[in-house]
């Protein structure tokens, strides 16, 4: 299982410069120099490894990849993760092109590697060849049902062609199999704003609240607290959508069926929505917020963290 | 008993030259096994993707039932992935060979005929070789050189039932129950044996020797979960179908009521 998610976590790497990979460059460098990480206790070292390549690449230092790959390499011979590790250095060090044939070498071999497949789809991101990318993606998740990043990823592939209802259904799965999460709810709300959704936005945004308020405890309830991160964004979507239900009659048009709220129940959410981002705007800013809609909404978009 | 407990006298040629080589022996021949059954044991096969397809096939619809009295999609999304998975079930796509053609359906493969299972069994039935062979010679070994040997004498005393158990191969009747017989010996070690290689060789180790005591096919089938018998998927894709259709039924969505819960919540009334 653990070797699986290490497969996982190699097929979604995007490179990304953080204060973390500087970290632990600068501190493995000169251990990978010594000849001396692998020799931390058994598997713990050759993970450092992977981890202090990865963390290179991220910084963008090409050289000492290339170095760590030789050790895993030279180690382990046919391993299908090094396989992976070896594919995206190519990504870095050649054209996308190259690292594309090489995925498809490897997936002729075993077309099992998931962790290869997802890659590939990736590439062919990269190379713009959007419409291939997702033929490979939903072929890969056809067969590996499981694997909540893809699907995410395929719906950002959707969304960035503003396939929204495709998007919605790719998420609805993300949703299913991790139903804990107030991220994907909120990523679904969003999305369904955007198709435009907006009785099913509300709900969702509505629960996405539901799943990251603070719960009552110590005799304090969720009304004296103040929203923030997730629970904020929520808040904020649910003004949207309460803003859109009232002033444009035609929103309440849904092509998932979903009832729109009584003319009482919005009125009532609209009150609790703007008092909610008023505290949050006042607690962050402290000014006066708007106290009217739109200007509200614009006001309270500049807290909002990103 | 006083005189009993004195009347005999083993020979410390005893102990320097059969109890403890056959310890050894058997601690070496255990060690060895492992590795040899390591050397034995070629790495699984890699699956094609249909396979992978046809094995999680279900999963997916496992996942859709597992949340489906508060689902977090909205009720067109759960009826359209379930009734697609129910039509796909029904025709049999994700079947790794293609739909079934016709109304003849194939009877079940034979086990012994499917390379691939075979395969699985082999390897059950090496990996059994390796175990009874050196056992056999070692017994061998004991019952034609020490038969008949007295090696050691327990420090505690033990009631008569134990006899057979410790005196293997040697038919006095009178004799102290402590007395310990080369071949009871054996099997004290080969049972006993197991404790001293999982610290040398680690948990996982194939020198362990209590799973001798089950037959090659037994231990073949606890090892791979079906390599014997072929699964027919089709059968359980159209029992799956009417899992589906009874999870419909209890479907509900989690977002159904969230504005009343919201606005209980905080406190406000419609």
């Amino acid at each position: 299982m653990e070797f699986t998610a290490a497969l996982q976590k190699l097929g979604a790497y995007q490179p990304r410069s953080s204060p973390k990979s500087k970290e632990i460059l600068r501190a493995s460098l000169p251990l990978l120099q010594s000849g001396s990480i692998a020799r931390r206790k058994g598997e713990a070292g050759w993970d450092g490894v992977e981890t202090l390549m990865l963390a290179a690449l991220d910084e963008g230092d090409v050289k000492t990849a290339s170095d760590c790959l030789e050790v895993l390499h030279t180690k382990f011979q046919d391993s299908p993760r090094v396989d992976v590790l070896t594919g995206i250095l190519m990504e870095v060090k050649e054209s996308p092109k190259v690292a594309l044939q090489y995925y498809q070498a490897l997936l002729q071999e075993d077309s099992s590697n998931a962790a290869a497949w997802r890659r590939k789809a990736s590439v062919l991101r990269q190379l713009g060849e959007i419409g291939e990318a997702v033929q490979e993606l939903c072929a890969m998740l056809d067969t590996f049902y499981t694997e909540v990043e893809a699907w995410l990823e395929l719906a950002d592939m959707y969304s960035s062609c503003q396939q929204y209802d495709r998007a919605l259904q790719t998420l609805s799965h993300a949703l299913l199999l991790a139903p804990q999460n107030p991220l994907h709810v909120l990523h679904f709300a969003e999305t369904a704003y955007l198709v435009p959704d907006i009785p099913l936005a509300l709900k969702m945004f509505l629960q996405a609240v539901d799943m990251t308020d603070d719960d009552e405890q110590d005799g304090i309830t969720p009304a004296d607290t103040v929203p923030t991160g997730l629970a904020l964004r929520s808040w904020f979507g649910v003004k949207l959508c309460t803003l859109k239900l009232t002033t444009e009659p035609r929103a309440s048009s849904s092509a998932s069926q979903t009832a729109p709220p009584t003319a009482a129940v919005l009125q009532s959410l609209d009150e609790l929505v703007t008092e909610r981002l008023r505290t949050a705007y006042l607690e962050t800013t402290r000014e006066s917020p708007p106290t009217a809609g739109p200007a509200l909404v614009e006001a309270v978009a500049k807290i909002i963290p990103a | 008993m006083a005189s009993s407990a004195v009347s005999l006298y083993l020979d410390p040629q005893i102990r320097d030259w059969v109890l403890f080589p056959i310890t050894l022996v058997m601690i070496l021949v255990g060690i060895l096994r492992h590795y040899v059954v390591l050397l034995l044991q070629n790495p699984p096969k890699k699956q094609s993707k249909e396979t992978i397809r046809e094995q999680r096939a279900l999963v997916r619809s496992q996942i859709l039932r597992a949340t489906s009295a508060f689902s977090p999609i909205a009720p067109t999304y759960y009826k359209s992935i379930s009734q697609s998975l129910s039509q796909a079930y029904g025709d049999g796509s994700f079947l790794k060979d293609g739909p079934p053609k016709g109304e003849d359906k194939p009877a079940p493969p034979n086990p012994l005929t499917d390379p691939n299972a075979m395969d699985g069994m082999m390897a059950g039935m090496k990996t059994q070789m390796v175990m009874m062979v050196p056992q056999m010679v070692i017994m061998g070994w004991i019952n034609f050189f020490f038969q008949g040997f007295v090696l050691i004498k327990l420090p505690f005393p033990l009631t008569l039932g134990f006899k057979s158990m410790l005196q293997r191969g040697i038919e006095t009747h009178d004799m102290d129950v402590r007395w310990v017989s080369s071949l009871s010996w054996y099997f004290l070690n080969f049972f006993g044996l197991n404790g001293l290689y999982r610290v040398i060789l680690g948990n996982d180790n194939a020198a362990d020797g209590s799973r001798d005591m089950s037959t090659p096919f037994a231990a073949a089938a606890a090892a791979q979960p079906q390599p014997g018998q072929v699964q027919d998927y089709n059968k359980l894709y159209k029992a799956e179908q009417d899992n589906l259709e009874f999870s419909e039924g209890l479907y509900s969505w989690v977002a159904a009521d969230v504005e009343t819960r919201i606005l209980k919540k905080y406190g406000r009334t419609i």
